[in-house]
C-alpha cells in the first residue's frame, strides 16, 4: 500500500513495527514530538525530559531510541513530501496509530511544518556558497614598461565556502576597467533573468 | 592439519614450563588481551613480578601463546590436530589440556578479530542529490536543460570522502536500469544455486 508521507512508496517495515509499539504504550506523544522537532530544527534536544516522560510508560532504553527515530522519520518525511496534517493523520491511523496519538502528532507537525521545510531547504545539497565579496579600486600611475599608465584597476576577492570538501576558498582577481564593465553587464543580465523567475 | 612450530617459537613456548600451571592461566589471559587491545608492557611486568619470573620470559611466553592462538584460529585447526601440534613441546598432559581449553574458548573471538584485518574498499555511506534545470547561460538564453547533481559519501576505515557527480535524467534512468538488472541477477537460477550451496 502506498503512503504519501513515504513519498508514494510502501511504509518501511521498521516504521510499521515501531508504530504498533507506540500504539500500545501510553506515552505523552505530543511532548516527545516537541523534543524531536527541536532536534530536527537544530536546537538541542532535552533527552532527560524524554527519559522522564517515557519512564512513566515503562519503556526500555532501546524502545525510547526507537520512538525518537520513528517520530523523526515521520515528521521529516511528511515535511519532505509536503503532506498536509489531515492527510498525515489519516495515513498514520491507517497504519494503526490511535486517533489521539495521531492528532497530537499532527498538531505538532502543523505548527512547525514551514519551519521544518525551511530547515530542510537550507540543508539541501549545495556545491559551493559565496560568503562575501571584497573590492578595491586602484589607479596605476606608471610601470616599468610605460612611464604614464594612468589607468584604474579593480581588485576583487571572492570568499567561498566549498561544498565539496567543506572548507573556505579565497579567489582574488584583478580586472581592468573594460573587463570589469563586461563582468558587470553579464551579471546584470543574469540578475534580470533571476528576477523574472521569482 | 598439523601446525609446524619454528625452533624460536618452541623456545619461547618452552619458557612457559618455568612458569607452571597457574601462571599459564594468567599468561593465556594476557595473550588474549594482547589480541584484543594491543601490546601492554606494564601488564607483562606486573605478571612477571607476581610470578617471580624474568620479564623477558613472560614477554616471550605471551607472544608465543598469541602467535600459537592466532595461527591455530586462522587455520581452524581441530582439537586432535592442536593436541598433536603442541605435543612436540613436551608439556605435561595438564598443561596441554589447559592450552587446548584456552584455544577452544577464544577461537571464535580471535577469528572475529582476524576477520576485521582484511583490506577494505571504500564503502557506501550516504547519497545527497538535487534536481536543477538550466534556463539560460551567458551564450544561450531560453534553454531547458535538466541535470541531477549527486554527492556520493564514501567511508573507508573511518575516512570520509565525497564524490560529486552530475548527470542528465536519461543517463540517470540508464544507471537505475543497470543497477536493477544487477539486483535481478540474484534471482537467476545460477546465483540461487550458489547461494543455496553456501548456506
Amino acid at each position: 500500500q502506498r503512503f504519501r508521507f513515504c513519498g508514494d512508496l510502501d511504509c518501511p517495515d521498521w516504521v510499521l513495527a515501531e508504530i504498533s509499539t507506540l500504539a500500545k504504550s501510553s506515552v505523552k506523544l505530543k511532548l516527545i514530538c516537541g523534543q524531536v522537532l527541536r532536534d530536527l530544527l537544530g536546537e538541542a534536544m532535552e533527552y532527560e525530559k524524554i527519559l522522564r516522560l517515557t519512564s512513566d510508560a515503562k519503556l526500555e532504553l532501546g524502545d525510547v531510541k526507537a520512538t525518537i527515530a520513528v517520530l523523526g522519520f515521520v515528521l521529516c518525511s511528511a515535511a519532505k513530501h509536503g503532506v498536509d496534517s489531515e492527510s498525515l493523520a489519516s495515513e498514520l491511523q491507517q497504519l494503526g496509530l490511535p486517533k489521539e496519538h495521531a492528532s497530537g502528532l499532527c498538531r505538532c507537525y502543523e505548527e512547525k511544518q514551514s519551519c521544518l521545510q525551511d530547515k530542510l531547504r537550507a540543508r539541501s545539497l549545495r556545491l559551493s556558497r559565496l560568503g562575501s565579496v571584497c573590492w578595491r579600486v586602484d589607479h596605476t600611475l606608471s610601470s616599468s614598461e610605460l612611464r604614464e599608465v594612468d589607468e584604474p584597476l579593480v581588485h576583487l576577492t571572492f570568499n567561498m565556502q566549498d561544498g565539496e570538501c567543506g572548507g573556505t576558498a579565497t579567489i582574488p582577481m584583478v580586472l581592468s576597467a573594460d573587463k570589469f564593465r563586461v563582468l558587470l553587464a553579464e551579471l546584470r543580465q543574469a540578475q534580470a533573468l533571476m528576477n523574472s523567475l521569482i | 592439519m598439523l601446525l609446524v612450530l619454528s625452533e624460536e617459537h618452541k623456545a619461547h613456548l618452552g619458557s612457559l614450563l618455568q612458569a607452571g600451571g597457574p601462571a599459564i592461566g594468567e599468561l593465556g589471559r594476557l595473550a588474549v588481551e594482547l589480541l584484543r587491545r594491543g601490546a601492554a608492557p606494564r601488564a607483562c611486568e606486573t605478571a612477571a613480578r607476581k610470578l617471580n619470573i624474568d620479564v623477558d620470559i613472560v614477554q616471550h611466553g605471551v607472544e608465543g601463546l598469541t602467535y600459537l592462538l592466532t595461527e591455530c584460529s586462522k587455520l581452524m585447526i581441530s582439537e586432535i590436530d592442536f593436541q598433536d601440534s603442541i605435543h612436540v613441546l613436551g608439556f605435561s598432559d595438564e598443561l596441554n589440556k589447559l592450552l587446548l581449553q584456552l584455544y577452544l574458548d577464544n577461537r571464535k573471538e580471535i577469528r572475529r578479530i582476524l576477520s576485521e584485518l582484511e583490506p577494505k574498499l571504500p564503502s557506501y555511506h550516504s547519497l545527497e542529490w538535487r534536481l536543477d534545470v538550466q534556463l539560460a547561460s551567458r551564450s544561450l538564453r531560453q534553454q531547458i536543460k535538466p541535470a541531477v547533481t549527486i554527492k556520493l559519501h564514501l567511508s573507508q576505515n573511518e575516512d570520509q570522502t565525497a564524490q560529486v557527480l552530475q548527470t542528465d535524467p536519461s543517463t540517470l534512468l540508464h544507471l537505475i536500469q543497470q543497477l536493477e538488472q544487477a539486483l535481478g541477477e540474484m534471482k537467476t537460477n545460477h546465483c540461487r544455486r550458489i547461494v543455496r550451496n553456501m548456506k
